[in-house]
């Protein structure tokens, strides 16, 4: 248009404001402003706050309730040096692996490939049955699975030994099934998701070829749905880390510690011993823990990253 | 190397009132080219899975070189299939994907590298091999499809509308190069597309479906000169056969049918067909290039006329829209016709293959 | 078009005689193999079914124990339920969840727009820091957010509680809302905005009618996380006139000496029908959200 018209109000010093690209308007601060003070009061300030309590004495009573101070690397050297802290996050990984990735992606990936070959009825009848677990609070799920490890439980009584106490003979055990249980339907409704988004024909490609239903399986399908696969365990490893309730409502993290995953040796630490310093200090390695969690998954099912894509 | 014979195979769904595809019976030679087509819905698709075996047939019999398929799983037919969408492997390279039925046939690695290196240098794709599928145009993917099923060396070939996602440039040219592969490679084929363009320049004989029944089965010559009934006629002939609205009445010296303002004397082949009958409702049809300016030569021509409505110059002819009345026809006429808009013609109508339906069945009396 | 369109016309087909001669098929490979794939799905459904019917079975058993027992049909589990303060505390974990779903929901929704629509200086960085938030532990918040709430008197106070909730479920919600207006076509709001509606108005009029399944998925997914929040409350708020169910149930787990299977099953299916029935409402959208999710691409 400036070439044809040569019009005088298209000053050739002056640089023209376009109309296409958007400008910054005041009104976008005041719309994102909501949700910046919530998650800057409530999420960022105590995120920082944790990261400098994790190095003080803090304590929820006692002399270091108000004056506590700066204690450098004294936490983190407990830390290392304290049996039980080690003890936890093996037991945390053993949970989250055991009952989360391993437990709940099998499950889930079986309940997805079965209900995509099943009648449509009953696939939506135990679809809602597995959904239901997961929808029911955690507080019920941990409730259940209280009385089911008793002695004289329903799980006792399956395996023939209705006198055990298969919370205090196998509690990580226990806990961890409570876990599969109540998470799986997360992993059947992400993976049924991404099985659905496998095209059909890819899969018939491969049948022509001669191709059993095993291979196609392993060779085909999971291999295309690879980033779903991860996005899953990321998720589950993400919900299942800080997971506080199932597990502390069934057994407080006893017998003795054999059941402390990190967020209740955290709540034990802070609440019951006085040491919110010291239980900040555990809630930080959390963060650790799953970062680096959150990375070997990323290496394990991406071996193509970094190859040009 | 295979025939194919469907008897009697009628497919239905759960659910749905009509059959997909009606008591088909079909015979492919082996070495044919066989080209279904149809418009969408028309069962040709569903025809091609049960061939391949992804659908069961709910009543009927599939063979496949002398052979009940019917209770053989797709795996072990001995078939290749080329996809709408080509359904490559996406998290493979181009190479894998080639080499994937091979392995799962225990091919020696150092034949299984041979045949693709043939392939792909046939299909000229051998720059491509490292190629992951998102990472190639259209028409490479559909070499690369192709070269999947070139290897796979199976009895028939199973094409699913595979030219429908290419442009139109290219569509003509893979068109050309499919036929060239089907002579190298004189495999059964069966080719399902909607597009009767591709039915006619590539089979050695179209099967026409509709509402999954079978409506004709001929030779593109046939199909188009002595179409079965008026869906076919329709279907086949680009721009669309003209239908009018017509009646054949007794006069003193015989059949004689009148449509449009004109009438003309049934005789010779038509004749015959009238002899017995005083008055009688039919369609009648005409190619656009059986419709011309009247010239006058033969005045036995029935001759109407037509006010031009619209002109279409393709360069080699022209395209005229014509209105008589109520009803509208189109003619192809020669380029540079200088007709325009609004102009009033006498238009002459070619009886030589004049077509004549019944108005209710469709089917060709004449 | 005058001309007549024969298109429609089938010719007839043949007599259905065909129905008669009936010849064997590939039916019986595929019965064998569906039989076998839904007889797996059935037991696997029936394992989990199980915990929940004990679950029912208890709560209307006045015997209940740690096992199955005989169905029986009293309702006397539920009015010791009740009696234990069932009602009050649902009624708290109700004010949580409402008041932390409106919080977020409402929050998210004018933030995701934003970041959607708008430009926003370092958008890039903001969005990855909502996601770093999204993975980031809530038990991490606990300890300091009771040193502040303790210092600012904001312990004890539902209110103040709800809003933490809310904040823990701000990053997802936005998150996802985001990627849901980002799918919503632009073009709706063009046409709006040439005329001349304000941009308010757009997003009241045009924005959220056209992701509600999402702003739904958001809202629903919060407030079952509110509804069924435990540690937040627990260590937030230890007015026992404001004890939400979750905490309710667990105090009543380890209130006696011996565990009241029957009374505490009956609590346990009155704190959970609420979020049971929003979620049978809702999982039309809620399983949208999923094909969202499964849908991610590498």
């Amino acid at each position: 248009m400036t070439a044809l018209g040569g019009s005088s109000d298209v000053g050739l010093d002056r640089p023209q404001r376009r109309a296409d690209k958007e400008r910054f308007k005041f009104t976008t601060f005041v719309w994102l402003s909501p949700a910046g003070i919530l998650l800057i009061a409530l999420f960022l300030v105590p995120t920082a706050y944790a990261i400098y309590l994790g190095f003080t004495n803090l304590q929820l009573l006692g002399p270091h309730a108000s004056s506590f101070s700066f204690t450098g690397l004294a936490n983190l050297d407990r830390m290392v040096h304290d049996s039980v802290f080690w003890s936890s996050v093996k037991l945390t990984l053993v949970f989250v692996i055991g009952s989360g990735i391993i437990a709940q992606t099998l499950l889930g990936m079986a309940l997805a490939l079965l209900g995509q070959r099943a009648h449509i009825s009953i696939r939506a009848t135990v679809g809602s049955i597995v959904i239901l677990a997961w929808v029911l609070p955690e507080i019920a799920v941990a409730f259940i699975w209280y009385a089911f490890g008793q002695s004289g439980g329903m799980l006792s009584e399956i395996i023939g030994k209705p006198s055990d106490d298969l919370l205090s003979t196998v509690p990580l055990l226990i806990v961890c099934v409570a876990n599969a249980w109540r998470g799986t339907a997360f992993s059947m409704l992400i993976l049924s998701a991404g099985l659905r988004n496998v095209p059909e024909e890819v899969d018939e490609a491969a049948q022509l070829e001669g191709a059993g239903y095993w291979r196609r399986l392993f060779r085909i399908t999971l291999p295309i749905m690879r980033p779903t696969i991860m996005t899953n365990m990321i998720l589950i490893t993400i919900g299942t880390i800080s997971d506080f309730t199932l597990i502390y409502a069934m057994t407080q993290g006893g017998p003795g510690n054999e059941t402390a995953i990190l967020p209740v040796y955290m709540y034990i630490e802070a609440f019951q011993f006085n040491a919110l310093g010291y239980g900040t200090a555990i809630a930080l390695s959390l963060i650790v823990i799953g970062g680096l969690l959150s990375i070997f998954y990323i290496r394990q099912l991406k071996p193509e990253l970094g190859k040009a894509s | 190397m295979a025939k194919i014979v469907l008897q009697g195979v009628t497919k239905l769904f759960k659910g749905k009132n009509s059959a997909a595809v009606y008591d088909l019976d079909l015979e492919v030679e082996d070495g044919e080219f066989l080209v279904v087509v149809g418009p969408s819905g028309c069962g040709k698709t569903t025809t091609l899975r049960m061939l391949a075996g992804f659908e069961t047939p709910s009543r009927g019999v599939v063979q496949i070189g002398g052979k009940t398929m019917n209770d053989v799983m797709p795996k072990d037919r001995n078939l290749a299939m080329v996809f709408q969408n080509y359904a490559l492997f996406p998290h493979m390279t181009v190479e894998k994907n080639l080499a994937f039925g091979m392995k799962v046939r225990r091919t020696p690695k150092a034949s299984i590298g041979r045949e693709i290196r043939e392939i792909a240098e046939m299909l000229e794709i051998s720059e491509l091999l490292g190629r992951k599928p998102a990472e190639l145009s259209g028409g490479e993917r559909q070499r690369v499809a192709l070269g999947r099923a070139l290897l796979r060396r199976p009895q028939a070939f199973l094409l699913d509308e595979p030219l429908s996602n290419l442009d139109a440039a290219l569509r003509a040219q893979m068109r050309i190069e499919l036929k060239r592969i089907h002579a190298q490679y004189p495999v059964t084929t069966v080719y399902v597309t909607h597009d009767q363009v591709e039915a006619m320049t590539m089979a050695d004989r179209v099967v026409l479906m509709q509402g999954g029944r079978l409506q004709q089965l001929a030779t593109p010559e046939m199909l188009y000169d002595q179409p079965v009934n008026a869906f076919v006629a329709s279907f086949v002939g680009s721009p669309k056969i003209n239908l009018f609205p017509g009646r054949v009445v007794q006069d003193g010296s015989g059949p004689k049918v009148s449509f449009l303002t004109a009438s003309y004397a049934l005789n010779g082949s038509h004749g015959a067909t009238f002899d017995a009958v005083s008055t009688r409702e039919v369609t009648v049809g005409f190619r656009p290039e059986e419709i011309r300016l009247a010239t006058g030569n033969d005045p036995e021509l029935p001759v109407v006329k037509a006010t031009v409505e619209l002109v279409e110059p393709l360069g080699s002819e022209t395209h005229v829209v014509a209105r008589v009345g109520e009803l509208v026809l189109t003619c192809k006429l020669p380029a540079r016709c200088g007709l325009s808009a609004g102009d009033t013609v006498s238009l002459e109508f070619d009886t030589a293959q004049m077509k004549l339906f019944d108005t209710e069945s469709g089917i060709r009396l004449g | 078009m005058t001309t007549i369109d024969v298109a429609e016309q089938v010719m007839p087909g043949k007599a259905d005689v065909l129905l008669h001669a009936s010849i064997p098929t590939g039916w019986k490979r595929v019965r064998m193999h569906k039989l076998m794939v839904n007889a797996t799905l059935g037991v696997l459904g029936i394992v989990f079914l199980l915990p929940l019917i004990w679950l029912v079975d208890s709560a209307f058993n006045t015997h209940a124990t740690a096992s199955l027992g005989a169905p029986a049909l009293s309702l006397a589990n539920f009015r010791a339920a009740l009696a234990a303060g069932a009602g009050g505390a649902i009624k708290n974990s109700l004010y949580l969840a409402v008041v932390s779903t409106l919080i977020a929901t409402a929050v998210s929704t004018l933030a995701a727009y934003t970041l959607s629509r708008r430009r926003v200086p370092f958008k890039s960085t903001l969005l990855l820091g909502v996601l770093f938030l999204t993975g980031l532990p809530v038990t991490l918040l606990l300890i300091p957010t009771y040193e502040i709430f303790v210092h600012l008197g904001w312990a004890n106070s539902p209110f103040y509680t709800s809003l933490v909730l809310a904040a823990t479920s701000v990053p997802f919600a936005v998150w996802l809302l985001k990627n849901f207006i980002d799918q919503v076509p632009k073009e709706f709001e063009e046409a709006a905005a040439i005329e001349g509606t304000t941009e308010m108005r757009i997003l009241w009029k045009i924005v959220i009618p056209l992701s509600l399944p999402g702003i739904l998925v958001a809202a629903i997914l919060t407030f079952i996380n509110s509804w069924g929040a435990f540690l937040i409350p627990l260590v937030l708020d230890a007015n026992p006139g404001n004890t939400p169910g979750a905490v309710g149930i667990y105090q009543f787990m380890s209130a006696n000496g011996t565990v009241q299977f029957g009374p505490l099953a009956a609590y346990g299916i009155l704190f959970s029908l609420p979020v049971v029935v929003l979620y049978l409402v809702c999982s039309r959208w809620l399983n949208g959200g999923f094909a969202f999710a499964g849908g991610v691409k590498g």
